[in-house]
């Protein structure tokens, strides 16, 4: 009892310097000229930052960019959550799977899948419709915004879905029930009650889409930086990937633009979940809600939700495959298939650089994970289990992490790291994967300490257990379950790792995102699927085991009783 | 082994309000007795029981467990609970859900890291001694409440603790199976001859369980007492008025006659009271239990008989519970089911002045 302050004390330390350093770097960075003229005050980065003829388009894009893809996501989460919550479409499972499936999928690959089917040359789509149709106009131009916001709106789905499903479920139903009592339709129903009530979870689930679509960086290399569209988190990227005249000055000062963006919209997403709470009216009757028949309107709905699950699912997967067999792209065929060959996998097998990657990436997931899980359990242990004001500073210390875009924490990181002996090591690429998602650690785990009761852990303190022995026998046990999903979630994660990784990751220190990207950039596309499935077969097998694992070592059965 | 407290306090912050969970509380509780803390909800008495175990820290005082100082703000000492050798059992009795019957049980004895035939030894008479032999290998998840309840006060007796303490331990038992327990759970700790630290708000619990009853409010004790003492002579108004339904008949002492005093009170004169000291002039209440009001047809010639008209008689099953007024005062009594009367009536209304007492205002 009077040891806790020391315990608490020490993890604001450690979560402070991992979060605030890469700011206070990134800060005092944007006032430098450069590396070795670190601390001599200039603001010239400032101004020509802020001076360069291309800014305003590239915060127009940024904006076009991240505002269409909220509305993108939140539009179709919207659809689903209903149809899921309130119809009686069969095969709900598939809700489930779309809901958390496409987070397997690491972006730059989805990205990679939809850039082989619709660009402008040579997608696949596209040469069929043109042969098709027998045309020389491509049905459908990824390389452009709307390319870009049709990815981005699929990939931050899940993310939308799982804010808005929740909301749409704990949904008093009589509030609608007294609408159409007063003889109103579905439909008004729908659009006079459902929809008001929900704005807060839509409008929460909107902004946190547009963070993330603010530190996406996938989309935007992937997909927009051959179309010649500019991104804040491109365009830091060209300041400091251009070879010799990288200008980390530069990109710091522009970072902090889309930082301060981002904090802002997390702190009206955090209002505006602490709102909802108050908003929706959680009905603890148990009455489950009269669902509508939809009759003949089953076929079409069960038809746009299978086709959606399998864009989001199979495609990319079935895309890469076919790709990683074949020479050169294109559209399926009989000559297509008399070409094809392992010789992309074997290359990639031989390939250096790519085995290289592959090795640090899975050391960073495996040894990543397990680091940032131990701090995890720590971290919510004083979160939820001793509420004091320092607990809520480390509270807010560790979330804060959560609103940082990748690139921008990778420029502040940089500034710190090249002044350690840490420069170019995986142990800099370790700090910055914790350090940026730690809040993915945290959050499982930290609900699973509020399931576990107080007085479970007080009993064994009267028993005569000490504080260590009752976190031995008593908690990690019954956190077993969240500590697996922790892990899985930060191990997928690190594996995928892109943002960060690409300003950290130095020769020698390859990760497969990393490699990925150059494969995209140097087109070789027929490597890059390759690489990919077999990044997502790690990715899957390392969940599995993980899985398989804690249910082995958890005799668990139920925890709240 | 006995607990001895001194000037305890302990103040909580809730929403910038100031909260006295225990105010200055000076407290001995003898060694192998059943010592219950009574009061309503928010008295501090799980404050109390708390801090003597050691999962709270007081603001001040000291606290002797036997002639071990615990807890003393002045000389800046804390015990944590692990190592103040007591037995506990939880409201929701904390049965860890990941263990078996044996582990949860043999946790106490494993931490003390025995020999594990002795543990294994121990366990199962603990088991036998809360009649749950057999049940070992059980998952803690697969008992039910009473069962668990067991679990947790094998648990609690297993290191053979000098002390054990019980939050509540009843209250979520059906009422028939808290009725069993209750029994059960008296004859376990008479026959082991231990000092037992009881906190409960329901009144019945403590009247049947307890050798001493302390009653809390406000974060003070305001009477301590055997439970017979506490039901028919209680020195409090709160407590009179809270250890059962009690009709307060507000009067004042005209004439005392050695012990017996007669009581001048806005239903008439009472007589042969006794005086419990109060002088001649002092304005008092006169507690009566409504099971010692008797109604009679008979209205001539008792003892401190008053004549009064049943306003309600309301069928309970074992009783009637009705409503007599005398004059302008309305007092409940409880009536024999057979009882011929009806509302309206006008009956005489006795009392015996040994199953009465009178209290200050």
């Amino acid at each position: 009892m009077f040891k806790k302050p020391t315990l608490t004390t020490t993890l604001i330390i450690i979560v402070g310097f991992l979060t605030l350093c890469p700011v206070i770097m990134l800060l005092l960075g944007s006032f430098s000229k450069d590396f070795v003229s670190f601390g001599q005050f200039t603001t010239s980065k400032y101004v020509s930052a802020y001076t360069d003829p291309d800014f305003a388009d590239i915060l127009l894009n940024t904006v076009i960019f991240t505002v269409g893809s909220a509305l993108h996501a939140t539009l179709l989460a919207l659809f689903l959550a209903y149809v899921n919550t309130r119809t009686d479409l069969p095969f709900k499972f598939i809700f489930k799977i779309i809901s958390i499936i496409p987070m397997m999928i690491p972006h730059i690959l989805f990205s990679a899948s939809w850039v082989l089917l619709l660009n402008p040359s040579n997608g696949i789509l596209n040469r069929l419709f043109m042969s098709l149709f027998e045309t020389r106009d491509a049905l459908f131009n990824v390389y452009s915004l709307k390319g870009m916001i049709l990815v981005e709106g699929l990939l931050d789905l899940p993310i939308a879905y799982l804010i808005i499903a929740p909301a749409m479920s704990a949904f008093d139903v009589s509030l609608e029930e007294s609408s159409k009592v007063c003889g109103a339709s579905n439909w008004r129903t729908l659009f006079k009650v459902t929809l008001p009530v929900l704005r807060p979870a839509i409008l929460a689930s909107a902004i946190l889409v547009i963070v993330r679509s603010l530190a996406s960086f996938a989309v935007p290399s992937v997909i927009g930086m051959p179309g010649r569209i500019y991104v804040l988190s491109t365009h830091i990227y060209r300041n400091i990937s251009s070879g010799f005249a990288a200008d980390y000055g530069l990109a710091a000062a522009i970072g902090l633009s889309a930082l301060g963006a981002s904090i802002t919209l997390i702190y009206i997403y955090r209002y505006l979940t602490a709102e909802s709470g108050k908003f929706v009216t959680i009905s603890s009757r148990g009455f489950k809600p009269t669902l509508i028949k939809l009759q003949k309107g089953k076929y079409p709905l069960l038809v746009i939700v299978g086709i959606l699950s399998f864009v989001l699912i199979l495609l990319p997967v079935i895309v890469l495959f076919y790709i990683s067999m074949l020479p050169y792209s294109m559209p399926p065929s009989a000559r297509a298939f008399s070409l094809m060959s392992w010789n992309n996998w074997i290359d990639v097998l031989k390939d250096p650089i790519s085995l290289l990657s592959l090795k640090n990436s899975l050391f960073l997931g495996v040894v990543g994970a397990t680091l940032g899980t131990i701090l995890s359990i720590f971290v919510s242990y004083v979160i939820v289990k001793i509420r004091t004001t320092a607990s809520g500073l480390l509270e807010s210390l560790s979330f804060l992490s959560f609103s940082f875009p990748g690139i921008v924490i990778g420029v502040g990181f940089m500034w710190f790291f090249v002044r350690t002996p840490l420069y170019g090591t995986l142990t800099a690429l370790l700090i910055g994967y914790i350090a940026t998602y730690l809040p993915y650690g945290i959050r499982p785990l930290s609900s699973a300490f509020i399931q576990i009761h107080s007085t479970l852990e007080e009993s064994s303190r009267v028993c005569g257990g000490t504080p260590f022995y009752t976190l031995r026998r008593v908690i990690i046990p019954l956190l077993i379950p969240g500590i697996v999903s922790g892990w899985i979630l930060m191990a997928s994660m690190f594996l995928r790792e892109l943002t960060l990784s690409v300003v950290l990751s130095r020769p020698g220190t390859e990760v497969l995102a990393v490699q990925i990207l150059r494969f995209a950039e140097d087109g070789l596309w027929g490597r890059l699927s390759a690489l990919g499935i077999i990044m997502i077969f790690i990715s899957s097998l390392l969940v599995i085991l993980a899985a398989v694992l804690g249910k082995k070592f958890s005799k668990l059965e139920v925890v709240d009783r | 082994m006995d607990i001895r407290i001194h000037d305890l306090v302990r103040t909580y912050y809730s929403e910038g309000k100031q909260i006295r969970a225990l105010d200055h509380v000076d407290l001995t509780i003898p060694a192998n007795r059943i010592f219950t803390l009574l009061g309503p909800s928010g008295c501090g008495k799980t404050t109390l029981l708390r801090c003597i175990v050691g999962l709270e820290a007081p603001d001040d005082g000291e606290i002797y467990i036997g002639d071990e100082l615990v807890f003393s703000k002045a000389k800046n000492i804390f015990v944590p609970p692990e190592q103040r050798g007591l037995g506990m059992v939880f409201q929701t009795y904390a049965i860890w859900p990941h263990m078996n019957v044996f582990d949860n049980v043999a946790y106490p004895l494993q931490t003390q890291k025995l020999a594990k035939e002795k543990i294994r030894e121990r366990v199962s008479q603990a088991l036998k001694f809360v009649q749950l032999e057999g049940f070992e290998k059980r998952p803690a998840t697969k008992l039910s409440g009473g069962q668990q309840q067991r679990v947790a006060l094998a648990r609690a007796l297993v290191a053979e603790p000098k002390v054990i303490l019980f939050d509540e331990p009843l209250s979520n038992l059906d009422a028939k199976l808290r009725e069993e327990t209750r029994k059960e759970l008296r004859s376990f700790l008479t026959e082991l001859q231990i000092t037992a630290i009881y906190v409960t708000h329901d009144r019945i619990e403590a009247l049947a369980l307890s050798d001493l009853i302390a009653v809390m409010r406000s974060g003070r004790i305001v009477e301590i007492g055997e439970p017979k003492k506490i039901y028919f002579n209680s020195d409090s108004q709160f407590v009179a008025d809270f250890i059962g339904r009690a009709n307060l008949i507000k009067g004042k002492v005209e004439r005392l006659d050695g012990d017996h005093a007669l009581f001048a009170s806005e239903i008439g004169p009472v007589r042969d009271l006794n005086s419990q000291d109060i002088p001649v002039g002092q304005e008092a209440y006169l507690c009566v239990r409504p099971e010692f009001i008797r109604l009679s047809k008979d209205l001539e010639g008792a003892h401190n008989s008053y004549n009064g008209k049943v306003e309600s008689l309301i069928f309970i099953g074992e009783a009637y519970e009705g409503e007599v007024r005398i004059g302008e005062t309305l007092l409940t009594t409880t009536v024999d089911p057979t009882a011929d009367f009806r509302e309206g009536d006008t009956l005489a209304v006795s009392f015996d002045p040994d199953h009465c007492f009178l209290l200050t205002t």
